[in-house]
């Protein structure tokens, strides 16, 4: 059994509550980052907690207070880690209520008007650096780009936070604005700084959810539309797209879709909704260096988005299993051909590579947690009544 | 009525779905930011539109698919994902001029939430009541209804979430994802759709692409027994 009997009936710790925003992983794993915001009588009150990843311990803490938020804001904080360096960002949306207003909505069944109050919302952004070295917090930098989406894109690489964010369209935007309106914003900011060294517009998609990972050269790459990358200098916000042919396949069910920087400067992706994942050399030009097939999952965007895991040594990929059968699947990445499965009948909607080597599986269906050796021998599992939405 | 939704460019998909069905969807549901697959609409809002004229479905239906995980988050993750999703809307009813809003003043937003996520109070009731209160390209109207695509037995919450928000956050409809019987276009089976407790279903998605082995980039959805869901799209007056 793994983890040990004993574990499976261990009581949950909690080690943050309020969450403002869901847990980011360090660029190594080591660290795992906690935002959470607490209204107080003079704002908003930011408190970061960074965890070691082993021990599930709080290594660093810091606050920061957002003076003159009101109590109803909504404030969404998005760290971000700078592979190289020891500061993290801290990229706050900021939405607060501008306006109520008595308004007359027609009713779902009968579509007569009925008053009711409305309220009408801005959002704009702030920036704040907590140095893991000294504890200490800087900020928050408010940034001038009322109104802005609270969604947002940040990454950082040794000296700089790259920003991308997009312009609220408004009602009564002229016609040469509302051309515009697909356009987003790439700042880029020293670390430490409020100020943007650099601000330009940057190409579609709009910003939000779409994955993004630092290479080593600093530069930043994300992964949009399921199938593009475009590469962002840091230097100059200069962005090259390119195309992932592997991932062009589309279906009729959309797909999670993610990207993972390996320290040997490669990056996988991956799309289960289309059965495919992609090792690709980002030193040149993300070239395809392998590409496997495998028969999509029966769940491939429901939490949680990661369905497909690359062994540490980059030999061996593991796969939800076949909607038709469940289970595991595992893929030589050499030759791209089935290396082993397993399947008990159970379909499992997530899938983790834990730092012992274990693989863990993640239903909604008690037991929950299922634990699997690297060769796809199960190895226990284990109840909770947690909802699991990610692993860390 | 019957019609489909997607995740492919309807331009590139109707032409396959029509010879395997042999029939005109009465409706197409499409994603919008913030979702995987959202560029399509957004960034070719003309050519979908145009997609969907030439289907003879000219309809097209509301539906944001935010990254699963957010969605048992924070009221800040879901005003945040609202707003984009309404500003995503605003774009492409600027971007296509005879995109129209439904005559009945009812536009239904579907959040997508999958069998394997689960649903916050906080999440929904923040996401819900942004588009509730929407003040849709200054009309006056707010004719933005948050609604729920879901599996409405799943073990993680959805219905008991969405029982408990008040007022206008409670969603007008449910779409079920179960069961899955499949069937065809023109003959969908027998109404049979999962249901929560208290908001009713109103359209089910009896026939996903990948399980029905069906050709076309298409999954199948019926509407209720008197449920006109092209009721509740954006209408194209005429070919873009």
């Amino acid at each position: 059994m793994y983890p040990p009997p004993r574990a499976a009936s261990t009581r949950p710790v909690p080690v943050a509550t309020k969450l403002a925003a869901a847990p980011v992983s360090s660029p190594d794993q080591a660290v795992t980052a906690l935002a959470a915001v607490d209204m107080v009588h003079d704002g908003a009150k930011i408190t970061l907690r960074l965890l070691d990843a082993t021990g599930a311990t709080v290594a660093r803490q810091g606050s920061v207070t957002v003076t003159g938020v009101p109590g109803d804001a909504h404030v969404l904080v998005t760290p971000v880690f700078a592979p190289g360096s020891a500061i993290v960002s801290l990229v706050l949306a900021i939405t607060v209520p501008v306006g109520k207003h008595v308004v007359r909505k027609g009713h779902p069944h009968t579509g007569h008007p009925v008053p009711r109050v409305a309220t009408a919302w801005r959002s704009h952004h702030a920036l704040a650096y907590f140095d893991q070295r000294s504890g200490a917090m800087t900020g928050p930098f408010h940034l001038s780009d009322e109104p802005s989406l609270a969604l947002s894109t940040a990454a950082a690489n040794g000296s700089d936070l790259l920003l991308w964010t997009t312009r609220e369209p408004q009602p009564d935007d002229p016609a040469a604005i509302r051309a515009q309106a697909s356009l987003s914003r790439l700042s880029v900011f020293p670390l430490g700084s409020g100020k943007a060294r650099l601000s330009t517009s940057a190409p579609a998609p709009w910003p939000g959810g779409e994955p993004v990972v630092t290479l080593p050269t600093g530069d930043v790459a994300r992964l949009v539309r399921g199938r593009h990358v475009q590469v962002c200098s840091a230097r100059t916000g200069e962005v090259t797209e390119l195309e992932i042919p592997a991932l062009r396949q589309g279906r009729a069910k959309p797909s999670a879709v993610t990207m993972q920087a390996r320290p040997d400067g490669t990056v996988f992706m991956t799309k289960p909704g289309a059965g495919v994942a992609v090792l690709a050399d980002a030193a040149d030009s993300f070239r395809t260096k392998t590409h496997i097939q495998f028969p999509v999952p029966a769940s491939p965007l429901g939490a949680p988005w990661s369905k497909a895991v690359l062994s540490p040594a980059g030999e061996t990929m593991y796969v939800l299993g076949p909607a038709a059968t469940g289970g595991l699947c595992a893929y030589h990445m050499g030759s791209g051909k089935l290396a082993a499965s397993y399947s008990e009948g159970r379909q499992y909607h997530g899938l983790y590579q834990l730092p012992s080597g274990a693989l863990l599986a993640v239903r909604p269906e008690n037991p929950r947690l299922a634990f699997f050796s690297a060769d796809l021998s199960p190895l226990g599992t284990a109840d909770t009544n947690l909802h699991v939405s990610a692993i860390y | 009525m019957t019609g489909y939704d997607t995740a492919g460019r309807i331009q590139n998909t109707y032409v396959s779905a029509h010879r395997e069905f042999g029939a005109n969807p009465s409706f197409w549901i499409r994603y919008f930011t913030p979702s995987p697959a959202a560029d399509l609409f957004h960034e070719a809002a003309v050519a979908e539109s145009r997609g969907a004229w030439d289907s003879g479905g000219p309809y097209v239906g509301c539906i944001s698919a935010p990254r699963q995980s957010r969605l048992s988050g924070s009221a800040a993750e879901g005003h945040a994902d609202a707003q984009a999703f309404a500003a995503a809307l605003l774009t492409a009813y600027h971007a296509v001029r005879p995109l129209l809003l439904p005559a009945n003043g009812q536009l239904y937003c579907w959040l997508d939430q999958e069998y394997s996520t689960s649903l916050s109070s906080s999440y929904w009731n923040a996401w819900a009541s942004y588009l509730a209160d929407y003040n849709f390209a200054g009309l006056g109207t707010y004719p933005l209804y948050p609604c729920l695509y879901c599996a409405p037995y799943s073990p993680y919450p959805n219905c008991s979430t969405i029982a408990k928000s008040p007022g206008v956050n409670k969603p007008v409809a449910v779409w079920s994802s179960t069961p899955e019987p499949c069937g065809s276009l023109t003959r969908p089976p027998r109404w049979n759709a999962a249901h929560c407790a208290v908001i009713p279903t109103r359209l089910w998605q009896f026939g996903e692409q990948g399980v029905c082995n069906l050709s076309a980039n298409v999954d199948l959805d019926v509407g209720a027994p008197g449920f006109a869901m092209a009721s509740y799209c954006f209408r194209l007056k005429y070919r873009p």
